[in-house]
């Protein structure tokens, strides 16, 4: 093992390990303020550090804090299974911790004639390694539910066994329809086959090639994640907390940011699996590579204008009402972020100048290609993130059994046709 | 009849309703439409941010906090009937009467304390009162302390709220 793959490793177990366990603050204020914007209200938008809100999002580590604070209470009630009790929540984080490793945040970067993969967990049969991880965080829901020894508890975990037996069928079954299309078990081929074009000007996208098992799977992995329309282990109104009811302080915690986690992991899976991953339509790596001075001057002239809008966005949103006479900081906190984003877009500007005029070396010109796709990465993770949170704040929760309905009676027998049609068509194309 | 009788159809048994996936395209368009418009301008969301902004309609028939009214000598309206004490739903107003030596009445009250903790804020004191004496137009809805016996307001924090609408005197008393 080289020097170099030692430090592309690290490097992409460090960046998986932050996109799983960074994202989970964002999202949770994610949540509340799109959540608010939708309903009309404003949302935790005034917690500050030294008058920096970043529009609020310091509220998440607030919250954090106060759950480390908490009473760690333990139900005296609760005689046998104590040890799987406080694991259960452990479990169901660690599972959807541990699937989120295996997406590809880049394409494989070749150093040296080596090829070295950018994922969190370097092997090539992704789709087993998720499927098998990511079955296992229910568990922990329905270990908890049951070991809590209280009725509302064990509703909810019957119901997220209910759960299971719905959407986990046509949740494999559409896989396997996507891995038959792609004929490959990695997702990192997965997203490379998915760069070409379809139909001759379409991208090669799963969502465009295999449309019915792409609903499929988006359902399913609703369902996986328990978030609107199927949260049914838990039901504020029928079975309070559900599953979490004894949990308390951290082990409570521990269950929440599961939620974000799994929902993380499950905007991961989509887009690598149905929306081209890391790829931006019709470019491959290769094309990048090939024209790297193009794709530079492509970069040097969208980068002015994105951030160009963003702080045009931000001078005009980072205020106060009209009415309201006192500042609380905003234009001072606006103009540091200005500042730091134009420095930000001078750097990036002068260094893409500098590789693709400068300097002829194809290791900087791979790495840049590798940052550029780990950032479409992570703004298309973002944007399927704000489309679990609008979804759930838009439908109206199914009821258990019509859960199992639409699992069995509706996803099982199209992803079944889907597979055989997918079959046909593929055994005929060779 | 039949004229009054509206026959109101039954939705989700066509095709498009049970494909569920045309009506949450809907319900996102609505929800996006709401989460863009206030994403853009977010100054224009339709809410108050409260402590640095004041409701601006709160009318003239708000029942706010108390307050005791004056004659026109400045000395207290009020003559200890207790009629809002009798008439309190909720028993928050402790009166104790005295002998009155200013020659306008025969009682005043020496002590009168409201606990605002019990209060529900009814009108049933005011209604009641054949003085003009105790009245809920001062325009103050938030009561701040520390402590629960800084909402049992005395006769002199009583006296001293001022109303924010009409007239400033007893009507009933000179």
């Amino acid at each position: 093992m080289s020097l170099a793959a030692i430090l592309v490793a690290v490097t992409s177990f460090v960046l998986g390990a932050l996109l799983a366990l960074l994202t989970i603050p964002v999202l949770v204020w994610m949540e509340r303020r799109i959540a608010s914007l939708i309903q009309d209200r404003l949302g935790p938008n005034r917690t500050n550090v030294f008058g920096f809100r970043f529009g609020g999002v310091v509220q998440s580590f607030a919250d954090v804090v106060k759950l480390l604070l908490k009473e760690e209470y333990y139900p005296s009630h609760i005689k046998n299974g104590k040890w799987l009790f406080m694991l259960a929540p452990v479990i169901t984080f660690a599972a959807a911790l541990l699937a989120f490793m295996v997406i590809p945040f880049a394409d494989t970067l070749h150093i040296d004639g080596e090829a070295l993969r950018v994922q969190a967990l370097p092997i090539d049969f992704g789709v087993f390694w998720y499927l098998a991880i990511g079955a296992i965080g229910v568990l922990g829901v329905i270990f908890g539910g049951w070991l809590s020894h209280n009725k509302y508890a064990l509703l909810g975990a019957s119901r997220a066994g209910s759960m299971v037996i719905s959407y986990e069928l046509p949740l494999g079954l559409s896989i396997l329809a996507f891995i038959i299309t792609y004929n490959t078990v990695d997702f990192n081929a997965m997203v490379q086959w998915q760069s070409g074009t379809f139909l001759a000007f379409l991208p090669a996208w799963g969502i465009l090639v295999q449309p019915i098992a792409s609903i499929i799977l988006i359902v399913s992995l609703f369902a996986e994640t328990n978030r609107n329309p199927f949260t049914v282990a838990e039901g504020e109104s029928e079975i309070v907390a559900g599953f979490m009811t004894e949990h308390t302080a951290m082990k409570f915690a521990m269950y929440f940011m599961g939620e974000y986690v799994a929902m993380n992991t499950a905007s991961a899976v989509i887009i690598t699996v149905i929306f081209g991953g890391y790829q931006i339509p019709w470019v491959t790596t290769e094309m990048m590579l090939q024209n790297f001075s193009v794709f530079a001057l492509v970069l040097m002239i969208s980068v002015p204008i994105v951030v160009g809008i963003l702080i045009k966005w931000m001078r005009k949103n980072n205020t106060v009402r009209p009415t309201v006479t006192t500042d609380s900081g905003r234009n001072f906190e606006t103009k540091v972020l200005t500042i730091a984003l134009l420095g930000m877009t001078v750097l990036i500007e002068v260094i893409l100048l500098y590789l693709s005029f400068f300097a002829d070396s194809t290791l900087a010109n791979s790495i840049t290609v590798m940052l550029f796709q780990i950032i479409v990465f992570v703004v298309k993770l973002m944007m399927f993130n704000i489309f679990f949170i609008i979804i759930r704040w838009t439908v109206p929760r199914f009821r258990y059994d019509q859960v199992q309905h639409l699992g069995w009676y509706y996803l099982l027998p199209l992803s079944l046709l889907n597979l055989f049609i997918t079959a046909l068509v593929v055994v005929g194309v060779q | 009849m039949n004229k009054k009788i509206t026959v109101i159809p039954r939705h989700g048994s066509s095709f498009k309703d049970k494909l569920y996936l045309p009506a949450i395209y809907d319900g996102v368009k609505v929800t996006f439409k709401h989460l863009f418009n206030n994403v853009n301008d977010i100054n224009a969301v339709d809410t108050l941010e409260y402590p640095e902004e004041q409701p601006t309609d709160i009318s003239d028939r708000y029942r706010g906090l108390h307050r005791l009214t004056h004659r026109p000598d400045d000395s207290i309206a009020c003559v200890a009937c207790f009629m809002c004490a009798t008439a309190c739903p909720s028993n928050c107003i402790f009166i104790e009467a005295t002998e009155r030596e200013d020659g306008h009445d025969e009682k005043m009250p020496k002590s009168f304390f409201i606990d605002t903790l019990e209060c529900v804020f009814c009108g049933y004191c005011v209604e009641a009162c054949p003085c003009d004496a105790i009245r809920m137009d001062t325009g103050i809805f938030s009561l701040t302390g520390n402590s629960r016996e800084d909402f049992v307001l005395n006769k002199e924090q009583l006296l001293a709220n001022k109303g924010a609408f009409g007239e400033e005197n007893s009507c009933a008393r000179d």
